[in-house]
């Protein structure tokens, strides 16, 4: 159903596809080669990367992209037909059959749009570690998707939840990760709380230095399984039936 | 004392939203074979009582019995708006459990028999989108009736609908009756009291008999 759906909404597919077309390429025409100098934050305070402006920008608007569109995507699954949702449930589906449903789709969806997301980037240059840059760009998209899950099944309004994905995802993923900024931040540790945080220093760490991912990696996990839990629960409280 | 004749019995039903008490000690039952009606002003709390009486809604006191299978339709159009007319029968097919292959009859039967009793088979493979407000809730409708429900709770089934499938719908009710099932209907406006073996008013949250 939320497949057959997805697929008739042909401009939403075709957005998927264009708007990380067009961030990269407002990048690549707003930037230069010229080198900068940073900290990446989830590496040792010693260590200073020299990277391409044009090539640290492209990395930083992969993840930025991927979890604004995920996050949309996933508060339209959540929040669409809900009440019809449960008008199915009280006819006897099962919820966890319903939000299994929408999961995969947001699931299938976070690998293609990072997938497309990574190949329009190499298109202009090669990561150190490619494949791990893509993972990031997943783990954005797992992040926030799960955050766009959690604002739907908060709020039943569209108008609130974009404007609260809107909100978070502007200032947090296409703002304050850009290493170029958060390198001379006065207050790193909100910074490092934010949900685009772990995923942009995974992509940041595989595509420039051969540190360590772990830790990032498994936080963007544990902290996307945070959001998704609270999006469960409080889901499966709205469908509840009382009988 | 809970009546085992009854197939839907509500006991001292109570609503409150907040300080807002919406319904009072409403009691009521209704047997087999009998089709009840709820009237009242727009705002009385009868969309209230049938979503406590299909579970969507916790009473704040009381209790209600269901014997029996139950089939629902909102006042709202809660269909998929997104999908065919098809797609979302077979949607509710396979949420009334009438999708698995042992069963004698299909449920493509009984989605053409509805399909032609209100004579909108023609949009079966029309998007939901593109219909019209009276087709619309004549789906609105058909998927309260796919799985042949024991009890019928139907809160405005037939707003929107021309005369002609008004008048359908009431010679689906009456053999419905025939059948035995319970059927009970609420509606701000009753045009034609001699239709219901039993006719109620709700007003300042308490049901009166008509």
């Amino acid at each position: 159903m939320a497949v057959r759906e997805l697929r008739r909404s042909r401009i939403a597919l075709i957005l998927l596809l264009l708007i990380p077309t067009l961030f990269n390429l407002l990048i690549v025409l707003t930037t230069t080669d010229r080198p900068l100098a940073f900290k990446l934050a989830s590496v040792s305070e010693e260590t200073f990367l020299q990277v391409s402006e044009r090539r640290e920008s492209l990395i930083f608007i992969g993840g930025a992209a991927v979890g604004l569109l995920t996050s949309f995507l996933a508060l339209s699954l959540i929040q669409k037909h809900a009440e019809v949702n449960r008008r199915l449930v009280l006819c006897g589906y099962k919820p966890w059959e319903l939000i299994a449903s929408k999961l995969a789709v947001l699931l299938c969806v976070v690998v293609l749009v990072a997938c497309y997301a990574a190949a329009i980037l190499r298109l202009f240059f090669q990561p150190e570690r490619f494949a791990l840059v893509v993972l990031g760009f997943i783990l954005a998209g797992y992040v926030y998707g799960c955050y766009g899950l959690l604002v739907g099944s908060i709020l039943k309004r569209e108008l609130e939840g974009v404007l609260l994905i809107v909100l978070l995802a502007n200032i947090d993923a296409g703002w304050l990760q850009n290493p170029i900024y958060y390198a001379d931040a006065q207050n790193k540790m909100i910074i490092r709380r934010l949900p685009a945080y772990l995923p942009s220093q995974v992509s940041m760490v595989s595509a420039f230095t051969d540190h360590s991912i772990f830790n990032p990696l498994i936080g963007s996990v544990v902290y996307g399984s945070i959001l998704l839990l609270g999006a469960l629960l409080i889901y499966f409280w709205r469908m509840r039936i009382h009988r | 004392m809970i009546d085992d004749k009854h197939t839907i019995e509500a006991l001292h039903v109570g609503k409150s939203f907040g300080r807002r008490g919406v319904l009072k000690d409403v009691t009521f039952g209704i047997r087999p074979g009998e089709i009840v009606g709820i009237a009242g002003e727009n705002g009385a709390g009868k969309s209230t009582l049938l979503k406590i009486l299909v579970g969507l809604l916790a009473p704040t006191a009381g209790e209600v019995r269901i014997n029996g299978n139950t089939g629902y339709c909102p006042q709202e159009m809660l269909v998929f708006e997104t999908l065919t007319v098809r797609e979302n029968f077979r949607l509710f097919a396979a949420a009334y459990g009438l999708d698995q292959a042992k069963r004698a009859a299909p449920w493509e039967d009984a989605e053409n028999e509805l399909l032609e009793r209100f004579r909108f088979q023609q949009y079966e493979n029309t998007l939901v989108s593109h219909l019209s407000g009276g087709t619309k809730q004549k789906l609105n409708l058909s998927l309260a009736l796919l799985h042949s429900p024991d009890v019928l709770i139907l809160d405005e089934p037939y707003s929107g609908f021309d005369w002609e499938t008004y008048l359908r719908f009431w010679e689906f009710a009456a053999e419905l009756r025939s059948q035995g099932r319970s059927v009970l209907i609420v509606s701000h406006f009753v045009y034609d009291r001699s239709k219901f073996d039993a006719l109620f008013e709700l007003a300042d949250g308490v049901l009166r008999c008509v």
